[in-house]
Order: structure tokens, then sequence, then C-alpha cells
């Protein structure tokens, strides 16, 4: 068990390493960097001695030394933009982010998983097909224009909730339902097919002949049956809230990850997106990992194996 | 599952847990500005940047202000100026401003933040040709006494220390060591305001200098708050979060107007723009006359009457009457028949013509519509007008490589004096310009930037106009109107000149 922990804690390191070189190939590709935080009116030569003191003007090779160097040691550098350390800009957005995102999964799983199974179990019926209908919408809806939907009913017309920004438990709620809406709809159709194909299992029968209660048999021997998928779908959707809940933040205005990401990337900032996507790959292969843990517990014909 | 949510949310509401935050704000006087973004630093004479300027006046203060109308040099650090040779000007200072740490303000802070900006260690944008780098010395004279020595003469200096790009320090607390870094966590200034606090990516908060040298201002508390998507800038307005959003797009004047809330107030703006006729490579717009046809073939009234619906001001030649150093020249009539037979004396059959029109989207006004429909007038003298949409970023790279089609839309701004327009735009070597080449301007450009003399340089500015109207480089459009959000509850007039500054603003009642 523990030599799989730390082949797959390797195998993380080699994926953020590997990603970190691809965007560093990438973001030098959108562009010159400088231009874009320098007043427009500035003289051609100016710019030049600007480069040349930011290093812009050395060999992309000798760049990429620079750069990876730095990693090493956790230093990615200033900010373009921002004059400070792109790393720490990073983090300092990370709490809001997480609050954000941890929220929306609690929302996610809360709703969802419970919608799913009630759509499984009663099956075509009306609740069922209300289900699939809200469902089918959720995924369809896009984030931006529900956010501002919201937005204009809850915040203009009856002034209920902040508009945006971060604050009380107030300025969570729309952040959060936009956030969720997408992923708890993806979790309950998951969940009804997973549901289903238990319910068809022998074992239910046998649970059922033995007469145990329907809830009985629903919560201990369908559910936990399903969870497999469930977990997989929650973990990699975890790993997409934290870096890519850039639609949400920008319309609440909420100080996260991805908002800074999006803007590093429309102004080139390079230092703050690589620092970004550090951060991001790193929590995104660890949660994968978690995932795989957790199957283990779940299915323990994954334990024999491993 | 839309119900469970919506049902989940009402009862968090019904739980109270839930304030409603923009009925019981309690604050007092406070004014809540709307801003795209945040600032970029919080020390002055370090980024150019008007999001972060417009933040930074508020605490510190400039050498000399512009009159809110003629826009023209007036006094404030400084109380007045004066030409001591071609290469020197000499600032008589204000006495008795203190800076919000108690300490006086003297020619040593005028030197003191120099020094600062000059320091390659600062790496300020403002130390570089277009700004401050022309001055080699700041020489204290006396305490209210200061002199910037020149290496040429400089005459656009007096338009730099009315602007943002010199924001005085104070120089005990910038020599200090670890200065710097100090006054980059909490500004101090000799503005009206005072810092309170930054919270990254959301908020700015000041509170009202009670000492401040003019008075202290209405407003107790000035907040500026970052929120980047426009609808959601807007529904803040709408709902009482904040009081004043910059950049209201026409299409969304009449909502805010009948909200009952908010309204809209504009001011002809010094920002212009302009559709640039490229001549810095191959092809029709070198030659004079198809620029000139061009001129003649859009029909600038028309754009600014069915896409701007209004909003924007005619400009005939390269500057407009917020420049200081304007003077006028006569419009191109739109004339397609003049236009015609100007296609025809320069050898160029309109209908065989394929251009590419290069623009932004969402920079300046509707940018990207006038860019369509200046192809559609094209089009009705058989020229084919390819539009490219560009994200800004690539747009700015393109023009900056000369990668654009023949045409490419562009807004300059706040343009407010001569040099600062002409010279980046007019000459071939510069990072933005569209058109170049030609010495006779060049020189003129060069010595009327040298010209201290008020008369000779107003002279050579009304020349230089002329000049470029006939050369016709761009086809010349307008002055944007700037469109500003004001909740009801605040009093305060936009300026042409885009400084947004709540030490005007009056807050009547809550």
């Amino acid at each position: 068990m523990r030599a799989y922990v730390l082949s797959r804690l390797g195998q993380t390191v080699l994926v953020v390493a590997l990603s970190l070189t691809a965007v560093f190939g990438l973001v030098r590709l959108s562009g010159d960097p400088v231009l874009f935080f320098m007043p427009m009116d500035i003289q051609a030569k100016d710019v030049n001695e600007f480069r040349q003191r930011l290093g812009f003007n050395d060999p992309l090779l000798v760049q990429y030394g620079r750069f990876v160097g730095g990693a090493l040691r956790g230093d990615f550098g200033q900010s373009l933009r921002y004059r400070q350390s792109a790393l720490g800009l990073v983090i300092e957005r990370l709490p809001a982010t997480l609050l954000l995102a941890s929220t929306a999964v609690l929302l996610t799983l809360v709703v969802a998983v419970p919608l799913g199974v009630i759509s499984a179990v009663r099956r075509n019926t009306a609740v069922d097909h209300a289900a699939t209908v809200a469902t089918v919408l959720g995924q369809a809806v896009p984030g931006f224009w529900l956010g501002l939907m919201l937005i204009y009913l809850f915040s203009v017309q009856l002034r209920w909730l902040p508009t945006g920004g971060r604050g009380g438990l107030a300025h969570l709620v729309m952040p959060s339902i936009v956030l969720a809406a997408f992923f708890a709809a993806r979790v309950a159709r998951l969940t009804r097919s997973a549901v289903l194909e238990s319910l068809g299992e022998d074992y239910v029968l046998t649970a059922r002949a033995k007469g145990l209660a329907e809830t009985r048999v629903i919560a201990k021997h369908t559910l936990r049956n399903s969870a497999v998928p469930i977990v997989t779908l929650a973990g990699l959707e975890i790993g997409q809230l934290l870096g890519g809940a850039v639609i949400t933040e920008t319309v609440f205005a909420w100080p996260g990850l991805g908002r800074l990401t999006v803007q590093a990337l429309l102004n080139r900032d390079f230092p703050v997106v690589l620092a970004a996507v550090f951060v991001i790959s790193t929590t995104y292969t660890l949660i994968n990992l978690a995932v795989d843990l957790l199957y283990g517990w779940l299915d323990p014909r994954v334990r024999l194996r491993a | 599952m839309r119900r469970s949510l919506s049902l989940a949310l009402i009862l968090l509401i019904a739980a109270g847990v839930v304030p409603a935050p923009a009925q019981d704000r309690a604050r007092t006087k406070e004014v809540v500005v709307g801003l795209g973004a945040e600032p970029r630093t919080l020390i002055g004479v370090t980024i150019v940047d008007w999001t972060t300027n417009n933040m930074l006046e508020h605490m510190y203060d400039r050498l000399l202000d512009r009159d809110a109308k003629t826009l023209k040099p007036k006094p404030m650090l400084a109380t007045g100026w004066k030409v001591i040779n071609d290469t020197t000007w000499e600032f008589t200072l204000r006495r008795g401003v203190k800076f919000h740490n108690g300490e006086p303000f003297t020619a040593e802070s005028v030197k003191a933040t120099y020094e600062y900006m000059a320091n390659p260690a600062t790496k300020s944008h403002y130390w570089s040709a277009s700004y401050w780098k022309p001055v080699t010395a700041v020489q204290v004279v006396d305490d209210a006494t200061v002199r910037f020595v020149t290496e040429k003469p400089y005459p656009s200096l007096l338009d730099h220390a009315s602007l943002t790009n010199f924001l005085v320090l104070p120089a005990k607390a910038l020599r200090e060591p670890g200065g710097v870094e100090k006054l980059q966590q909490n500004p101090v200034g000799t503005g009206p305001f005072k810092f309170v606090e930054w919270k990254r990516d959301e908020r700015l908060v000041l509170e009202r200098n009670p000492d401040y040298w003019q008075g202290p201002a209405d407003a107790s508390r000035v907040t500026f708050r970052f929120i980047p998507e426009f609808s959601a800038r807007m529904a803040a307005l709408l709902s009482g979060e904040i009081d004043i959003m910059k950049d209201v797009p026409p299409q969304a004047v009449e909502a805010i107007d009948k909200s009952g809330r908010a309204k809209v107030r504009s001011t002809v703006s010094s920002r212009i723009n302009y559709l640039a006729l490229v001549n810095l490579k191959p092809g029709p717009m070198q030659d004079v006359r198809v620029r000139r046809a061009m001129n003649h073939a859009v029909n600038v009234d028309e754009l600014i009457a069915q896409v701007l619906k209004g909003r924007a001001t005619r400009m005939c030649g390269p500057m407009a009457p917020t420049n200081v150093d304007f003077a006028p020249v006569e419009c191109y009539k739109h004339d397609p028949a003049r236009a015609q037979a100007l296609f025809k004396e320069a050898g160029v059959d309109p209908t065989k013509l394929a251009l590419t029109l290069d623009t932004p989207s969402g920079r300046y006004p509707l940018d990207k519509d006038v860019s369509q429909a200046i192809a559609a007038q094209l089009q009705r003298l058989g020229i084919k007008v390819n539009v490219v949409v560009n994200e800004w970023g690539t747009h700015l790279d393109k023009i900056k490589n000369r990668n654009t089609g023949d045409l490419f839309f562009l807004g300059w701004g706040p343009a407010l004096y001569g040099q600062g327009t002409m010279d980046p735009l007019f000459r071939g070597d510069q990072t933005y310009s569209s058109y170049g080449n030609n010495k006779a301007l060049e020189d003129k450009l060069a010595r009327a930037t040298t010209l201290v003399d008020a008369k000779a340089r107003a002279a050579a500015y009304a020349e230089l106009q002329k000049m470029v109207h006939d050369e016709a480089p761009w086809v010349f459009l307008w002055q944007q109107h700037d469109l500003y959000g004001v909740a009801s509850q605040v009093e305060w007039s936009p300026r042409a000149d885009e400084k947004v500054w709540m030490y005007e603003a009056r807050v009547v009642a809550r």
C-alpha cells in the first residue's frame, strides 16, 4: 500500500512538472508580455530596455532554466503586472476558491445524490420525469446567464442578496448555486443510472428476499455498490471547480483563483499563470490520488488487487 | 432540482442567516466606486495605468492640477511656475501642507519623489523618454522652491506635472531603510483621503483626511470595489451597492436612467477614436489620394448618429479641442463622388479593392460595431472590407508588428497635449504608429516638442495639424463621450480628462 502511494506521489510530481513545461512554452507563443503593462505612448527603445531588464531578451532555453531553478526553490518570480510574488498572489486567492468550491460540492452532493436515487427508484414516474427535465436544464443553461439572472432577480429586483464580492453567508449563496447547478445535474444523472443498474442485481433480490426494508436495501446494498462511479465523477469535478470556476468568480466578483488566472492569461502575466498552473495541477492530481484511495475503501476487490 | 435549490435559498433567507445588504447599508457618507480592475500598485510614480492612478490620486496630490473646464494647468501642490531658461523650470510650492504621516511637504519631497522614480531598481514606467527621463536633475532652492533641469528644452514637462505623472511622495518615509516596501503596503500622500485597507480583488477603502489643505471632503469614506463583469457592475449600481461606475455602454443608458436609482452623466472625453490608414507597409494606403478618398467615402456623421446614438463628438484633425495644443482644421466632407474621383486619379478601382480592417472588441464604445458599419459604408463604393475582430492583446501585437490590414481601429487618450498624441502616432518607428516616413512632418514635430514659448508652440502645432489633416493618415473619427452611472444620492459631474475624483462628490441623502 505504501509503495503504491509513493509511486503515485512520484507520478504527481511528474505530471506537475510536465504541465508547467507545456504551459511555459504555450504562454510564450501567445505574444509579447512586456507591451501589455507599458503605457501606450512609451518609446520603442524604452520598451526594449524593460524587456532586457526583465530577461525577456534572453534565449528561451535560458529563460526556462531560470524558471526551473526558481520553481525548485518555490520561487515563481514577480508578477509582471503587480510586481509582487506570483505564488503569493495565487496562494492569497486559494481560501476564497476553496470556500466556494467546497460549498458547491456540498450543495451538489446534498441535492444531486438523493435526487438521482429517487429518480432511479421511482423511474418513469412524474418525479423521475421532472428530475430529468431539471437535470437537462442544469446542464444546458450557461453559468454566466444563470448568474446574471439570479443577480437581476435577487439583488436588483428583490434586493435580498449582494450582487457579488466576498463577505458573509449571503455572498456565498448565488455563486455556489451557479457553480453547483451544472455539476449537480451531471451527478444526479450518473447516480440515477448507477443505482438503476445495481437495482437489477441478484444481491438486491437476495436482500429483498431476506425481508429487508426497502430503504435499507437502497441505502446499504444499492447505494454503496453504485458509489464508485459517483465518487470518480465527484473527484474530477472538485478538481475542475478549483481551477475552473472562472465564469462564476468573474460574474460574482469573487476574489478567487480562476479569476486571477484568467486575468493573468489575458494580461500575459506569465509568472502568475505558471504559479497558478502549479497550484491547480498539484491539487488536481492529489485529489485524483485521494479518489483512487477511496476506491479501496469502497470496494474491497480493489484493495485485494493492490 | 432547480426547485430544491431555490427552496434551500428561501430557507436560508427565512432563517435570517442572510442580511439584506443593500438595504441596511448603514454607511453615512460613504461613496462606493465600482471599477473593473484593482490597482497595480499603491505607490505613486511607478506604473502608468489609468485605473491605478485614478485610485492613487485620492491619496496623493499632483504637482499641478488641470482646470475642470479648460483643462489648462493650474496650481495644486505647486502654487506657480516660471521658466528660468529653456532647460530650467522653477516651481513655487505650497507651504503648510502635511503628509498623512505628519511629515511636512517641501521641496525635498519633490526631489525624493524624482529620485525614487529615477532609481533603476524602481523600474518605473515614468522613467522613460516620453515621461520624466528628459529631466536630468531636480534641485532644491529652498523649502518652498524647486527647479527641474532638462537635457533639452522640454515644454511637455508642464503637461506631465499637471497629470497623475507626478504624485508627490513623502521624502523621509521614502528614504528610510525598507521605506519603499512600507509605502507600498501603507501609502502616504498629501491627498484628501487616507489609506485604510486593500483587500485583493475585492476592495480598496480610504477615509477622509480631516486636515486636507483644500478643506475636508464631503464624503467620509471612499471605497473602490472591483467588479470585472460589466453587467454585474451595473447590477451593483442598480441595487445601490455602488454609487459610481465608468464606461456605461450606450445601449444600457436607458435602463439606468429609468431605474430611479441612478442616472447616466456624460461628458465629451479627451479620448479620441480613429481609423488608421496604414502607410507603413506596401499597399493602396501609401497613396495620399487614396487616404483622402477614404476620408470622403466614410460618413462619420452617420456613424455617430446611427451606431453611437449621438454619443460622440466629431473630430476633423488629429487633435480635439480638449487638447491644449488644438487648432481647428476643416472637416473632410462626406462626398462619394469626390472619393471616386480621387480613387480614379490614383489609378485605383475601388470595386477591385479588398481591404482588411482590424478592430478590438469592447475596448472602445461599440468599436466592433463601428468597424462593421464602416465596412458597410465602404461597400457602397464597391470596396470589399473584411473586418477582423481581435482580442485586445492580439490587436496591440498586430499593430506593433505591422501585421494589421490596411485599416485598423484604435483609440488614444487621455489626449491632453500635442506631443503625447503626435509623437507616438505619426513617426514610423513608434510602437503603435500606423503612419510615418514623412521627413518634413517629423522635423517639424521634433521642433515643436522643444518650443518653450507658448505662442511659438501654438503656431507650430497649428501648422502640424494642418499638415496631418492634408496627409490624411487616418479617417478622423471622434472624441468619445464618457458615460458614467451615478447613484441618485451622489452629486458629481464627470470631467473630460477622466479624472474621477471623489473629493468633488457630494453625498446628498441616504
